[in-house]
């Protein structure tokens, strides 16, 4: 076929390697070529669902090609079964999860037979935190955590079930303080435990600060102390002035992730994108208007965030079970 | 608030919003009408093609799609003893004895008939409670939530008077079954045969459809024949002979409406519930509580008016808190944070037309489903002359494709198959199946609702009496109990002993 000297055929050979190598290079840089799934591990209609379902759009508009963002519901299992999903899908980057933590960091502390390993998951980006406020109903008569530790007597507190990320932080939250505690159990979420607040069924709750926010602004809740952020309300205190600064890596993150191994190429574009959505004006005025708070961080830092958090929950793995 | 109401009302003029409100009721019906998809299922779908309309347009498909629903589910429901959505489960009790008796037609009028009348009842009074939303909402406690279910599951005792015993004996099999999954109390899975599949419990829809869907086109296959027991003989202009019969029973209708708008406000205990207790109510009021089930018009009126009057108790504890009062409302509250509103205290306040246009789509929705329905009423009615050979694969096969579109879980398919087998295996041994329904929807609410309960009242059991509310529902279950159960069991005592002294 090629005529002439065998080191000429050889070269010829080489160059022919190389132009290949380009166009499958090429073809790897035009990631992504189809439509790209994103896997929400609740059901459709919860605040995680719309979140995502709010940024899908503003993603499509920063991939460096025009491709849809399907936002796909896989519910079952307290958010196991969608993030298993994503774990054990092709790392080709068009399948990708949104990740609720701690939520689903719990279960693979506690070793429960799980399919999914979270310091494995290629991380792509952190959508935002949801600190948490110590909330009391505002007739009540309590007026601080520090009249509390010293009191000595048993407060109620309302929350999901056993293993949640609510049981877990109000469990935390009393023990560093050392306040007595007893846990009603069994409500159905966030809103619904907070209602057993405003209606007395509990003295208090730790309630994520996106969920607290309208009862506390239409004066039906109030709060004693802010932990995952710092406070610049005096009148709050934040975890480093009540004494207990670990207490600051209690929030709720909301992630974006891929299946292990997801090639660096294809994880930097996924980043940018992710990025460049978060900032895009569309999305950070519906997020004004539904409640929601943003601190949109990198594939680095998300990785780093997912490890200090194993860590953090990690040191409370006794109160776990 | 007149004048909220006739801006809300005049946005419906629009040509656009009335186009999306009219599509949302065709879709509503078409979900409604096949076993396994239902409101939720359609919202669901729905949900992203919501986030390009105004709030308005969307709150119009939505209001349509709820609407609707419930007059699709009814169909199926009287015409193949296949309740399109779980709340129609209650009307296939004497709708469907109707159809065998030939009188799907008329069961169908009065079905058009009394879901829009209870569709409007329940807007009317969710319209006046607006302003007192959150003080009812906040009536109901862990106590509360617990006398509520006990209040369903003692409707269950005493609904079935011939057959109390397998009635009850049905009730715990289904109290078990509502027991599998994760338990939020305590926490721990239970009964999950180590499945994955079983960790959220059992799914309401697919045991519904394998019960009674399945099941019924079972027995069809095997007995063969058609729907209507004598085919030549099934007539189809009884429509407005039901359309009068619900004129006539007026009081069924209001009753029915009440029951549902009240419980349909309830988290957690909903639609299906609520339909379930305004029959057995209507039964236990009637002077021959003994017929129903045998084909009674007012066993489907009942029903039918809770059916559309729970949609607008629903929308109180969503609305107000943020917890849905049912499955649909779950995925509505989805779309409501996916348009910028979140429900919570100041919403009856910021979003007041967008509410009141909301309640006006649903009352619209039920009027007009109703009117398709009746159009349409002739030839849907032909289902029952079909031959059981034809139509029992052919609503099989449709009712586990719904079950499987709802989350393409295959284990939903497989639990649909084995329902039908024991729903099957129920109704030739002649063991009630809603008793089994009814506990598997309440078990979870009477078991969370008492733990709690307990652990609030510090183990003091005075808890379930500490408040008004809860006052009032131990005295409806104690007044239930007397009056049906007691007068029966003196008697049957009082024969024993005139038995024994012969």
């Amino acid at each position: 076929m090629i005529k002439g000297h065998p080191i000429h055929r050889f070269a010829i050979t080489l160059v022919i390697t190389a132009m290949l190598s380009i166009v499958v290079n090429t073809a790897l840089a035009q990631y992504p070529e189809r439509d790209i799934t994103i896997v929400i591990p609740y059901n459709s209609g919860g605040g995680f669902d719309s979140y995502v379902r709010a940024l899908a759009p503003r993603l499509e508009e920063h991939l460096p090609r025009t491709v849809n963002v399907l936002p796909q519901n896989t519910p079952g299992a307290g958010g196991r079964r969608g993030t298993t999903t994503v774990y054990r899908a092709r790392p080709d980057g068009y399948t990708i999860g949104a990740f609720n933590l701690p939520g689903v960091l719990i279960p693979q502390l506690e070793e429960m037979n799980i399919g999914y390993d979270l310091a494995q998951v290629t991380w792509l980006a952190t959508l935002g935190d949801d600190p948490y406020v110590y909330a009391v109903n505002a007739d009540s008569p309590i007026r601080s955590l520090a009249e509390l530790r010293q009191a000595g007597q048993t407060i109620y507190y309302s929350a999901t079930g056993p293993g949640s990320t609510s049981y877990i932080a109000t469990t935390i939250v009393n023990e560093v303080l050392g306040i007595r505690y007893e846990i009603v159990t069994g409500y159905t979420g966030s809103s619904a435990y907070i209602l057993g607040v405003i209606r007395g069924d509990v003295d208090a709750a730790l309630v994520n600060l996106s969920a607290a926010r309208p009862y506390i602004r239409s004066g039906d809740l109030r709060v004693l102390a802010l932990f995952g952020a710092a406070s610049d309300d005096s009148a709050v205190p934040d975890a480093a002035a009540l004494g207990a600064p670990e207490l600051g890596r209690l929030k709720l993150v909301r992630m974006i992730g891929g299946p292990p191994g997801l090639p660096a190429p294809v994880r930097q574009t996924l980043e940018a994108a992710l990025l460049a959505a978060l900032a895009d004006p569309g999305f950070t005025a519906w997020l004004k208007a539904s409640g929601n708070e943003l601190s949109p961080a990198g594939a680095e830092a998300t990785a780093q965030a997912v490890r200090d958090m194993s860590a953090f929950y990690e040191s409370f793995k006794h109160l776990l079970n | 608030m007149f004048n909220v109401l006739v801006q809300a009302g005049s946005d419906f003029l629009a040509l656009q919003t009335l186009f999306f409100l009219f599509a949302g009721v065709l879709v509503g019906l078409v979900f409604g009408v096949i076993p396994g998809l239902g409101g939720t299922t359609a919202l669901a779908i729905l949900l992203p093609l919501t986030f390009g309309m105004r709030v308005i347009d969307a709150f119009a498909m939505c209001g349509g799609i709820m609407g609707a629903v419930a007059m699709g589910g009814s169909i199926s429901a009287i015409l193949l003893n296949a309740p399109g959505t779980a709340p129609s489960a209650a009307t296939c009790l004497d709708g469907y004895p109707l159809a065998r008796q030939g009188r799907a037609a008329e069961a169908i009028g009065a079905v058009a008939t009394a879901s829009p009348l209870g569709g409007l009842f329940g807007m009317l009074t969710l319209l006046l409670v607006f302003p007192i939303a959150r003080d009812i909402v906040l009536l109901f406690g862990p106590p509360e939530f617990f006398l509520l279910a006990v209040f369903g599951l003692v409707s269950i005792a005493v609904a079935d008077a011939a057959n109390l015993l397998r009635g009850l004996i049905v009730a715990g099999v289904g109290l078990m079954l509502s027991f599998v999954g994760y338990d939020a109390v305590n926490g721990g899975v239970r009964f999950t045969l180590g499945s994955d599949y079983l960790w959220d419990g059992i799914p309401l829809v697919p045991a519904l459809v394998g019960l009674f869907g399945m099941a019924e086109m079972i027995a069809l296959s095997i007995q063969g024949g058609t729907v209507a027991a004598d085919a030549s003989a099934a007539r189809f202009d009884g429509v407005t002979a039901g359309m009068r019969a619900t004129l006539r029973h007026w009081r069924v209708v209001i009753r029915g409406s009440v029951i549902g708008t009240i419980i349909g406000a309830v988290p957690g205990v909903g639609g299906t519930v609520a339909t379930f207790i305004a029959y057995s109510t209507t039964k236990k009021a009637d002077r021959h509580p003994e017929t129903f089930g045998t084909g009674r018009i007012e066993g489907v009126i009942a029903p039918e008016a809770a059916n559309n009057a729970k949609d607008s108790g629903a929308l109180l504890p969503t609305l107000a808190f943020g917890i849905p009062g049912s499955a649909e409302m779950a995925v509505f509250l989805g779309i409501l944070v996916l348009h910028g509103l979140q429900p919570g205290p100041a919403m009856f306040v910021d979003h007041q037309r967008e509410i009141y246009g909301l309640v006006i789509a649903l009352t619209v929705a039920a009027v007009l489903a109703s009117i398709i329905g009746l159009i349409f009423v002739r030839r849907l009615a032909l289902i029952t002359k079909v031959p059981g050979g034809i139509l029992a694969p052919t609503v099989i096969a449709i009712s586990l494709v719904g079950t499987f579109a709802i989350e393409s879980r295959p284990g939903d398919v497989i639990l649909a198959a084995v329902f039908g087998v024991l729903g099957y295996l129920m109704m030739r041994f002649d063991y009630p199946r809603l008793p089994l329904v009814i506990a598997l929807v309440l078990g979870e609410t009477a078991e969370r609702g008492f733990h709690q309960s307990m652990i609030i009242g510090r183990g003091d059991w005075s808890v379930f009496v500490s408040s008004p509310t809860s006052i009032v529902l131990a005295a409806l279950i104690f007044l239930s109990l007397f009056w049906s159960v007691i007068p029966r069991l003196m008697q049957r005592s009082a024969a024993n002993r005139t038995g024994s002294s012969s």
